[in-house]
């Protein structure tokens, strides 16, 4: 046992002992890490899983040795990277550290890297040649390696920058000294150890499966290890082999990701667990009760305790220690959830997905008819780049649509067209009643008014209210609506969460009575049990005050949620339409295929398989189906026919754009 | 790219076309009666009106205004009231004293700008008291400050004199440029004389430029250092001073350039008044000589000259600032 403890010792990379992190706030101290301690192994992949504001941040840039920065930041334990302390070491040791060993990937591929520096400078700053920083590019998966390093950041997708980022995180050719790190670094070059911090999040789901499997490929050629913070546990599930679950700032929960995924023993993980939408017919997503711990008030004992249904006085009043379960796995909970809490089927509980179907003779409250818009190209004398060609579609009364696609598909032009915030080139937009609708953006807690409080901006939408006092009333109801209380409506928009400041921007879109709400992937940066709220706030919006719903996202399973109806987009056309049960069931389109297939799931060690490439450029006049270039079903005439809409079957809202997959639902 | 700059030149053009346009109007509309100026009090009314009618003042005014430019394309700016010169020989005379000057305050404000931009990124004792300070001395007026740095630097120190060009007093009527005539000819004695006359009313005239650019570099340097691009950078392991420098200020460029383009702007206001404070014989005594006697085709020869300067700089500002960010240049 004592040879084995040993030998473990030796083959850690990095280590956490005890770390605590603290600073004060405008509002009071934050105690962001309460005491973490972990590990990890050479070649290992480790994911950080926890609702936002759990610490996780904090832990991982602790691991590259930039904690954060504010007045009074207090640190306790250590944390270590191939013997060298990140925190308190020297800072010439620290930098070799992390120009050798490290490497980093962060959430916002726009904003990560340097825009007025060009790719190949940005690569060779980190000491790597010319030669090594194009072969890196090409190992992350850029195409052209050697036309990238000329570019600007602002050139490339959100994608491609991601790549460019892992690129960066990519070793350098031979050894170059460093105090006291030369004898773990590797011959190759290789960094021994990735942070990746949220790498997906802002990314679509077939360029999430490309850098999921890249980080795979990575981390099986060169043996350097992973440490992937992930508010997904689809995405935890696809590449971790082991994971560590965190709630407000400690550990609940750290084993192998099949035993953690299969029968979690802390309830927070099974939480998690439930609240993730899939898009499985049988699975039913159940959000975790309570709001996460105001940060700055943490209860003594578990802060997990208000929100569990487990726990007992013991919980509440001193803090759980991790022990060891089965299998190297540890866990913080004193009532621990036995085996199978992973496969608990939820009963009266369960939420309620797509409602009750509109009437069939509902009147529609939006119908878009053959709208096109196209831009004058980037750089481009002539061309025009073609956002739209000819989209038509209606949302009837009380029902809800979602539109699905990657970035580029032209999905935020439709939106901002059928907002009547941009003037389409030809086709037309008719509101019923005349009636503007409103729209809810993604990043709620920017479209709000920093300096009025949220009650102000709701009442200043209820004009015809009549008195002041009405329309305070008024708001603070429709806040209510939304499940946010008086308080809230006193607040300024920054004393909220994210959670909040979505549902007050929500209200403030109701407060004008609209006909149809128009969603901007709504949920896309929220956690599971968060987005899974706001979407059954919308269907209850939908369902009891017969507000229609638009929703564009490229998250297939909360399209799924919400909507009766899906169009699935691709470089300005629909190429899919279908009742949302029919459409992930069996979808026809090979897009549509793919999208699915690209999807996570929380099978343990399944890496989605992808669409190859990215779409092309929307520059120009297409010929032929749009998706050939990545079309796995190619045939000869694909390239010189152009593909239109056509109803399969006797249900007219079922259509697709592609000959092959109608005559293969035909034979 | 190509078309960006070409189409920013253009547009200056434009801009200066209006300047003359608005020189011209306002010569229009001022009481001065230029032909009754030039023939003084005794003149008759129809010696008036055959003069007037010479100089082509009783056609229409678009007629006057293409007159005006053809006038303006060869150099002809009328005739100094006070001087009895033309206006253009005059102008020719006094400009390059003031372009020295708001050079060498241009350099100063630069170098004072970024050294206290840079000194707000860093927290610590003494950082409050130099903006405390700073803020001071931005706030008062140029001409108070101007007698103050006479009152100390040359009454109580005598360590640098109290005003004009050049200690050599053959020459302290010179006109030209004398500190880069000096510097081409290698007159190191005579470098540094006239760099001891500069260096007052130089940086008097570039304390408040400095204040406001320091400012804008201060405050887009700290929304940048937060940035995940510098996390990015020292990720990549490289030194804090790289990071300041490669990342941090190449990115705070923008902004400053944009606040330094309308300080340099204020600055030739202010020129006129440190003039007049430090004997610089220079565009802005000239003026101040003109105002005195309404010598109004002096005064508008010096407005044009300062508007042309301000409308030049900030086009330069602009070309500047495509280099400095690429993300400008792809824009249609």
């Amino acid at each position: 046992m004592t040879s084995d403890s040993s030998s473990r010792a030796v083959k850690t990379i990095a280590t956490v002992s005890d770390l605590s992190v603290s600073f004060d706030t405008a509002h009071g101290r934050v105690h962001a890490l309460r005491g973490v301690t972990l590990d990890l192994r050479p070649g290992e992949v480790l994911a950080l899983v926890g609702e936002s504001g759990s610490g996780k941040s904090v832990l991982s840039s602790c691991l590259l040795g930039l904690p954060p920065e504010s007045r009074r930041t207090t640190i306790s334990g250590s944390v270590l990277v191939s013997g060298i302390d990140m925190l308190s070491g020297s800072a010439s040791q620290r930098r070799t550290v992390r120009r050798r060993l490290l490497g980093a990937v962060f959430q916002d591929p726009l904003t990560s890297l340097d825009p007025t520096m060009r790719i190949g400078t940005q690569l060779t700053e980190r000491g790597v040649s010319a030669a090594r920083a194009r072969r890196n590019l090409s190992q992350a998966g850029v195409p052209e390696p050697t036309q990238r390093t000329r570019q600007w950041p602002h050139e490339l997708s959100g994608g491609l920058r991601q790549r460019v980022m892992l690129a960066m995180a990519l070793g350098a050719d031979g050894k170059l000294p460093g105090p006291g790190v030369d004898a773990v670094f590797d011959d190759e070059g290789s960094p021994v150890l990735i942070v990746a911090d949220e790498p997906t999040t802002a990314l679509d789901v077939s360029v999430q499966a490309q850098v999921l499997l890249l980080f795979d490929r990575l981390r099986r050629e060169h043996g350097c290890a992973l440490l992937l913070v992930t508010h997904d546990l689809g995405v935890a599930a696809s590449i971790a082999d082991r994971i560590a679950v965190l709630y407000a700032g400690r550990l609940c929960e750290i084993g192998p990701t099949r035993n953690v995924l299969a029968d979690p023993r802390h309830p927070y993980t099974a939480g998690l667990l439930h609240a993730r939408l899939e898009l499985d017919e049988n699975a039913v997503a159940l959000p975790i009760a309570g709001a996460p711990p105001d940060p700055l008030r943490l209860p003594e004992g578990c802060a997990f305790a208000p929100r569990c249904e487990h726990a007992t006085s013991v919980c509440r009043d001193s803090l759980p220690e991790l022990r060891s379960g089965d299998t190297g796995r540890l866990f913080a909970c004193v009532n621990p959830l036995g085996p199978e809490a992973g496969s608990i089927t939820v009963g009266a509980a369960a939420v309620r997905r797509a409602g009750a179907k509109p009437a069939a003779d509902a009147q529609p409250v939006l119908t878009i008819q053959e709208v096109a818009k196209s831009f004058r190209a980037p750089g481009a004398r002539r061309d025009r780049l073609h956002a739209l060609a000819g989209v038509s579609l209606s949302v009837p009364e009380g029902g809800s649509l979602a539109i699905v696609g990657e970035s580029g598909c032209g999905k935020t032009t439709l939106l901002r067209i059928a907002c009547g915030l941009l003037e389409p080139d030809r086709g037309s937009v008719h509101w019923a009643d005349g009636l503007q609708p409103q729209l809810i953006f993604q990043d709620a807690g920017s479209s709000l008014t920093p300096w009025l409080t949220i009650g102000t901006q709701v009442a200043e939408r209820l004009r015809h209210e009549g008195s002041r006092r009405a329309r305070r009333e008024a708001a603070v109801e429709l806040l209510e609506r939304v499940g946010l209380d008086r308080r809230a409506a006193r607040s300024l928009p920054r004393q909220l969460s994210g959670g909040q400041r979505q549902r007050a921007a929500i209200a403030r879109a109701l407060a004008s009575s609209p006909r149809l709400l128009v969603c901007d992937e709504p949920v896309s940066a929220l956690d599971a049990s968060l987005s899974l709220r706001i979407l059954e706030m919308l269907a209850e919006i939908r369902d009891e005050l017969k507000v229609a719903i638009l929703m564009v996202t490229h998250d297939l399973a909360a399209a799924r949620h919400v909507a009766e109806e899906v169009l699935v987009m691709y470089l300005g056309r629909v190429v899919e339409a279908a009742p949302a049960s029919q459409l992930f069931r069996n979808p026809l389109h090979p897009y549509t295929r793919g999208l699915r297939a690209a999807s996570p799931t929380r099978e343990p060690g399944r890496l989605a398989p992808t669409l190859q490439g990215e779409p092309p450029s929307a520059v120009g006049e297409a010929v032929g189906c749009s998706f050939a270039g990545r079309c796995p079903d190619i045939e000869p005439g694909c390239r010189e026919r152009a593909q239109v809409l056509e109803p399969i079957g006797v249900d007219t809202r079922r259509q697709v754009a592609c000959q092959v997959a109608v005559q293969k639902a035909v034979v | 790219m190509r078309r960006i700059v070409i189409t920013r030149i253009l547009s200056m053009f434009g801009v200066l076309m209006l300047l003359t346009l608005a020189i011209f109007l306002i010569q229009n509309v001022l009481p001065a009666d230029p032909v009754r100026a030039y023939f003084g009090r005794n003149a008759t009314p129809e010696q008036l009106e055959a003069k007037r009618q010479e100089l082509g003042y009783d056609k229409p005014l678009p007629v006057q205004y293409v007159d005006f430019l053809g006038r303006l394309a060869q150099l002809d700016l009328g005739t100094s009231l006070r001087t009895r010169r033309p206006v253009t020989t005059d102008l020719g005379d006094f400009t390059p004293a003031t372009f020295e000057l708001a050079f060498a305050s241009v350099v100063i404000a630069g170098v004072l700008g970024v050294m206290l931009g840079l000194l707000g990124t860093r927290r610590g004792a003494g950082t409050g008291a130099v903006r405390l300070v700073s803020v001071m001395w931005s706030s008062a007026p140029t001409f108070f400050v101007g007698l103050l740095g006479i009152l100390l630097l040359y009454r109580r120190l005598g360590w640098l004199p109290p005003g004009g060009r050049t200690s050599n007093t053959l020459e302290a009527t010179s006109t030209g440029f004398l500190f880069f005539g000096r510097l081409m000819r290698f007159e190191l004695a005579g470098v540094w004389d006239a760099v001891r006359h500069l260096l007052m009313p130089a940086t008097v005239l570039a304390l408040g430029p400095s204040v406001a650019i320091g400012r804008t570099l201060r405050g887009s340097l700290r929304d940048i250092l937060r940035d995940d691009q510098v996390r990015t950078a020292r990720v990549k392991g490289l030194t804090e001073r790289a990071v300041l420098v490669r990342h941090g200020l190449r990115n705070a460029l923008g902004p400053t350039l944009s606040m330094a383009g309308l300080q340099i702007g204020l600055l030739l206001a202010g020129v006129i008044v440190v003039e007049v404070v430090f004997s610089w014989p220079g565009l802005g005594q000239y003026l101040d000589q003109s105002i005195d006697r309404a010598d109004f085709p002096a005064i508008l020869g010096v407005v044009m000259v300062l508007g042309a300067s301000y409308v030049v700089i900030n086009t330069i500002v602009d070309l500047l600032q495509l280099a400095a960010d690429p993300r400008l240049r792809s824009q249609r």
